[in-house]
């Protein structure tokens, strides 16, 4: 036990002695580093905007950006908080196939003869918040770093999700599910609303309760919040059933918009919101971010997928182009010399 | 109102505390000395609740106390001041101040930040410390962090009725002068509210602040005076004990530098913010030693001529040729070897052969035509085991289960075998015991009979003074003394002792 | 300290012993359930089969095994290598058989980009392989705007010495993967290179201060990992006869599961091929024997997963990791 303190102690000593003289004048690149992720975003806006006009129209923006924005903005919020804490959830497809899946089948729809109507979102998101207490669980529990619990939990959802499913996809026909996708309040789809609304919570969670400050205090510094009593288990295991929680209305929203749940209705989701969350300026070294930054981030990834679709741009270069802003926000966003061993 | 009695603490074969008996009287300033491994963390741990005694008691206003963890400690009023160390950079310092506390704030689940930062203002007010409250800590100064850092400690006079200890760990080593000044004001004008235990190197200080003083040495209390009736070079003979015999530094055996072209020479080096205009030359058969107090550079000069740390300024000379070593790897291909701080982090892979790790720095040895030949290598390894008496089964014995003493051979056998002509000791007998430090000390006179180059730090001056031709005195980053040490005519540990603080 | 280390000693002395056995005994234990279970299963046609399934997921693995052995990971091989089936699919017509050495090569770049982001840009390595994997599957979705690729007449007919049965009737690529794993072998044993990534992995502080360039020695684990992948790639689209941007989208998840259920630990250090071997032959026949049984593909996920936890739970080396994000 002490030896493995002690190995600790030495580390970080050795790496401050180390960062300590690098990281004297980066007050000034600090500030200006909160807000590049908004200026990348304006100045991709303007710059859309000059190539085509009518990415500035007000159809574009509410169906073309707005809209496609609302899932990934969802699952970017759970992804946060387990970000700040420096983890990761790599699970989000599994959950999210498993929640449509089972909005899917339990109201109206063309594979069985249920209509359970409400009562299948409602199951699905306890379903989702379930296995996100299983990785928090199984990550906590077993002592596993996050990325190998939430990897094998991705591949178990997804197989639930395919086998139930039976590799067919399941069309949703309940018409008030449906009217997620449609119904417009203000003009505003009702997907949209259920985003900001999902913000909103999660902006109200992070700034305003102590879950919050454990989340950033773990980040910061997870020997030190030990030390200073914070209950180091119970938030890690409480950001994982949130993550899972965010993921269940996002399936909800996902089966409504695509109209159906198929074995392919995650596919992608993953990256998409990892490269929002970091796009967006949170570290992935924990610690620093919020849930505003992942906003940014996702606007900034909608957008550019909108702009690319614009400007006729096939949609296959979409994937290399979130892959290489991963590698440049985060190696961007990575504080030199201040981790001696990168894993 | 604190009391600690008869407290003992054992870890393995390592006797950490002894019989250790200290008071803490109500609006006092409790001094507590002794060198690296006199026991003073332990006792802070047990203190802080993280560690418990093997025998003993602890008693708050006289009841006997079991502190079961840190947050047990901090209820019987009981704080730490850690050097930075227990603020979370990334956070406020209102929700530094109250983290874990925020209980008190909130209202239907919800912060009120408006009030926690209220408080915030009003803790900061009492250490004097004029910043907002919203400000990230990682923004402060060194200095303003630890008068947060002392905030906190404060703050517990709210949460307890025990009545307040605060143990401040090395709090001047990271500040200013100026600094130091504020806070010893601070510590002054908070005596009516609290008690103090203050550990710090530098003697000096622990006098100016202190209203008694204990000296620990090899786990025990040895002393216990007042500060005003005692000096700064007593309570050093005090900490370091008697003078050894000379013999005990084989000091029979250093013989004289060669003369000629230095094997290593610094002009000027520099690491901006670290250490500047560094000047020394280090002879082929010469120990040089390198003595200050944590904190004035010495560490980081040697991690920068092992190329940990490569220099901002400044030119660096290694036989002959002008350098800058910017990794470990262009240091041993300069023919430099290192003795790190940390054997089990940074000198073995425990996991691996005693073999292996001796061949890790000069794989060639072990090859033939490209290819790792397993039988030269173990030859190899054990010629080494041999020749510096390793204690170990055979060479393929993982690391791991080896005595401290044996790894540290293992290390120097390493260097050896990639031939490394000049070798960094950093702290080279810390941990072992004094059979295994006698075989170092040994070792250390062969090689530079050899004519081996060596530059040396070590825990104690005692040791730096025993074993070094020449010896270089930092402080604040600079070289401020440098004392000759020939066989016989040692400079005193006092004279060392003036340049450092 | 004492504690600590008295603790491990007594009940773990025995398993610390037996742990390095444990795959071994675990295949052994299949083999014998099966055989008596379904003894037709064992016949030299069915284990065939589950060879040469366990030799294309054997390529894939033996590279991850270099890199989790350094305690890294690397999510972009199954991108990798339907990028490769594609890359030689596509090459095949027009080079003929240089396509071949020039889809390794291409993998082997891949590979050593990847290295290069995580390495040079400090980004951890799974963020790091799952950006590189992204842009891999972006540029061979790319390529025929999604579709695949088939092989034509001519292309099987230069995958012969990957599809036929030279030796007696055993599919060349088993043999294939004898070599690979021998190469593998021989890496890790004889070379600087095999002997630097265990002392990283086992050590990386160490490892640095004893000189070893532990960069360059990081960035060729993830080369090798790269062209392993892409030869993976290129056996799995000449046993289907095309490429496919989604051609190995199934394999990242056994191919990290054959990796740690033979016993080399995630965190970096403990591990080597044969281990791998082992790791490999298990998965596949889990796998084929599932098949066997009627368990859908996708239910495999399910197994795979939980076995992928189970065994990284057992295997992991805590002491190593103080903070376990």
């Amino acid at each position: 036990m002490d030896a493995r303190v002690s190995v600790v102690e030495t580390t970080k000593e050795i790496a401050g002695t180390e960062a300590r003289a690098s990281a004297r004048s980066s007050f000034l690149k600090k500030r200006l580093g909160r807000f590049a992720p908004l200026l990348v975003l304006g100045a991709l806006c303007l710059l859309l905007g000059l190539l085509n006009p009518s990415f500035f129209s007000l159809r574009n923006l509410i169906w073309g950006v707005a809209n496609q924005a609302a899932i990934p903005l969802i699952l970017s919020m759970g992804a946060t908080f387990i970000i700040i804490m420096g983890s990761i959830d790599l699970s989000i497809e599994g959950v999210l196939c498993v929640g449509a899946m089972i909005v899917a089948l339990l109201c109206t729809n063309d594979a069985n003869s249920h209509h359970f109507g409400w009562w299948g979102p409602l199951l699905a998101l306890l379903a989702c918040t379930a296995l996100g207490l299983l990785n928090g669980l199984v990550h906590v529990g077993l002592r596993i770093p996050s990325f190998m619990a939430t990897l094998g939990l991705w591949f178990v959802g997804l197989g639930i999700g395919t086998v139930i499913l039976g590799g067919t996809a399941v069309r949703v026909l309940d018409p008030h599910i449906r009217g997620i996708a449609f119904t417009r309040i203000l003009d505003v789809p009702m997907a949209v609303w259920i985003a900001i609304a999902a913000f909103l919570l999660a902006l109200l969670i992070e700034r305003c309760t102590r879950f919050g400050r454990y989340v950033f205090a773990i980040g910061g510094g997870e020997d030190i919040a030990k030390l200073s009593g914070v209950p180091v288990a119970r938030t890690r295991i409480l950001a994982f059933t949130l993550a899972g929680f965010f993921t269940g209305i996002a399936s909800l929203l996902a089966s409504a918009q695509l109209g159906q749940a198929n074995t392919t209705i995650a596919d992608g989701r993953l990256f998409m919101t990892i490269t929002a969350v970091v796009v967006g300026g949170t570290a992935l070294t924990g610690g620093y971010g919020s849930v505003v930054n992942s906003l940014v981030g996702t606007l900034t990834v909608v957008v550019l997928a909108n702009g690319m679709v614009l400007l006729g741009i096939s949609p296959y270069v979409h994937e290399t182009v979130q892959g290489l802003m991963i590698i440049a926000a985060v190696a961007l966003s990575v504080r030199r010399g201040a981790q001696l061993v990168i894993k | 109102m604190l009391t600690v009695e008869h407290i003992s603490k054992r870890y393995g074969p390592v006797q950490a505390l002894r019989d250790v008996s200290i008071d803490v009287r109500p609006h006092e300033v409790v001094g507590l000395i002794g060198e690296n491994g006199a026991g003073k963390s332990t006792l802070m741990r047990i203190l802080a609740g993280t560690v418990q005694p093997d025998q003993g008691v602890i008693r708050v206003n006289g009841t006997a106390v079991t502190l079961r963890d840190s947050r047990h400690a901090k209820a019987c009023g009981i704080a730490m001041v850690f050097q930075e160390q227990s603020l979370l950079l990334n956070m406020t310092v209102a929700e530094n101040l109250h983290l874990t506390q925020e209980g008190e704030f909130t209202r239907m689940g919800l912060l009120q930040k408006r009030r926690m930062n209220a408080a915030a203002r009003a803790h900061l007010s009492r250490v004097g410390l004029d910043v907002d409250p919203r400000t990230q800590v990682g923004e402060l100064t060194f200095a303003a962090r630890q008068m947060v850092e002392l905030a906190k400690a404060l703050a517990l006079e709210e949460r307890t009725t025990a009545p307040l200890t605060i143990f401040l760990d090395e709090p001047t080593s990271v500040l200013e002068t100026r600094d130091i000044g504020i806070l010893f004001d601070r510590m002054r004008s908070l005596k009516s509210r609290a008690s103090f235990i203050f550990v710090s190197h530098r003697l000096d200080e622990v006098l100016q602040i202190s209203d008694r003083v204990y000296v620990m040495k090899d786990g025990a209390v040895v002393a216990e005076r007042p500060a005003d009736a005692v000096t700064v070079s007593e309570l050093h003979e005090m900490m370091v004990g008697q003078e050894l015999h000379a013999g005990y530094y084989r000091e029979d055996r250093q013989g004289l530098p060669q003369e000629g072209e230095p094997a290593l020479e610094a002009r000027g080096l520099t690491v901006r913010g670290v250490f500047q205009g560094v000047d020394f030359a280090l002879r082929r058969g010469e120990v040089l030693g390198v003595a200050g107090v944590i904190g004035s550079g010495r560490e980081e000069l040697m991690r920068t001529l092992f190329g940990f740390l490569p220099q901002t300024a400044g030119t660096l000379t290694v036989n002959g040729r002008d350098l800058v070593l910017r990794s470990p790897t262009e240091a041993v291909a300069a023919g430099i070897g290192y003795i790190p701080r940390e054997r089990r982090l940074e000198g073995l892979v425990m996991d691996l052969s005693v073999a292996v790790n001796m061949t890790l720095a000069n794989l060639d040895v072990a090859m033939s035509r490209n290819i790792i030949d397993r039988t030269r290598e173990r030859a190899i390894a054990k010629d080494w085991i041999e020749r510096l008496h390793i204690r170990t089964p055979n060479a393929n014995q993982v690391c791991r289960n080896l005595s401290g003493g044996n790894q540290q051979k293992i290390v120097l056998a390493r260097w050896m075998t990639a031939k490394s002509r000049i070798l960094i000791l950093d702290h080279p007998t810390r941990g072992l015991d004094v059979g295994a430090k006698g075989e170092v000390y040994d070792l250390i006179r062969a090689l530079s009979e050899d004519g081996a180059s060596i530059i040396l730090t070590s825990d104690t001056l005692e040791e730096t003074i025993g074993l070094c031709h020449t010896i270089l005195v930092m402080r604040d980053g600079s070289i401020t003394g440098r004392f000759d040490a020939p066989a016989g005519a040692k400079p005193s540990q006092v004279a060392l002792l003036e340049q450092m603080v | 300290m004492a504690n600590a280390g008295i603790d491990r000693m007594s009940p773990g002395l025995l398993f610390d012993r037996v742990r390095p056995y444990t795959p071994v005994l675990l295949l052994i234990l299949l083999l014998l359930g099966i055989g008596i279970a379904q003894p037709d299963f064992l016949r030299p046609k069915d284990l065939s089969v589950i060879l040469s399934d366990a030799a294309v997921l054997f390529e894939l693995a033996a590279g991850m095994t270099f890199v989790i052995m350094l305690g890294g990971i690397d999510l972009s091989v199954q991108a990798g290598a339907s990028f490769a089936s594609m890359v030689v699919a596509e090459l095949l017509p027009s080079v003929g058989y240089l396509a071949f050495p020039i889809t390794i090569l291409i993998g082997l770049v891949a590979g050593l980009s990847s290295g290069f982001v995580h390495v040079r840009l400090r980004i951890p390595s799974f963020i790091a392989t799952l950006a590189t994997g992204g842009i891999m599957t972006g540029l061979s979705l790319l390529m025929e705007a999604g579709q695949s690729v088939s092989l034509q007449q001519a292309g099987r007919y230069q995958c012969v010495w990957i599809t036929g049965n030279l030796i007696l009737g055993i599919p060349n690529v088993i043999p294939i993967a004898c070599v690979v794993a021998l190469g593998g072998l021989f890496l890790q044993r004889y070379t600087r290179f095999g002997r630097f990534s265990a002392a990283i992995g086992a050590g990386e502080p160490a490892a640095r201060a004893a000189g070893i360039s532990v960069a360059r020695y990081k960035i060729m684990a993830f080369g090798l990992s790269g062209a392993c992948a892409a030869f993976g790639g290129v056996l799995l689209a000449a046993k289907l006869g095309s490429g496919s941007p989604d051609l190995a989208n199934q394999l990242l998840l056994p191919t990290i599961a054959a990796v740690v259920v033979g016993g080399t630990a995630i965190t970096g250090g403990i591990g080597n091929i044969g281990l791998t071997v082992v790791g490999t032959l298990i998965v596949s026949i889990v796998r084929i024997g599932m098949t066997f049984l009627g368990v859908d593909i996708f239910a495999q996920q399910i197994v795979f997963g939980t076995a992928l936890v189970f065994a990284v739970f057992v295997t992991i080396d805590r002491s190593k990791i103080a903070i376990i994000k």
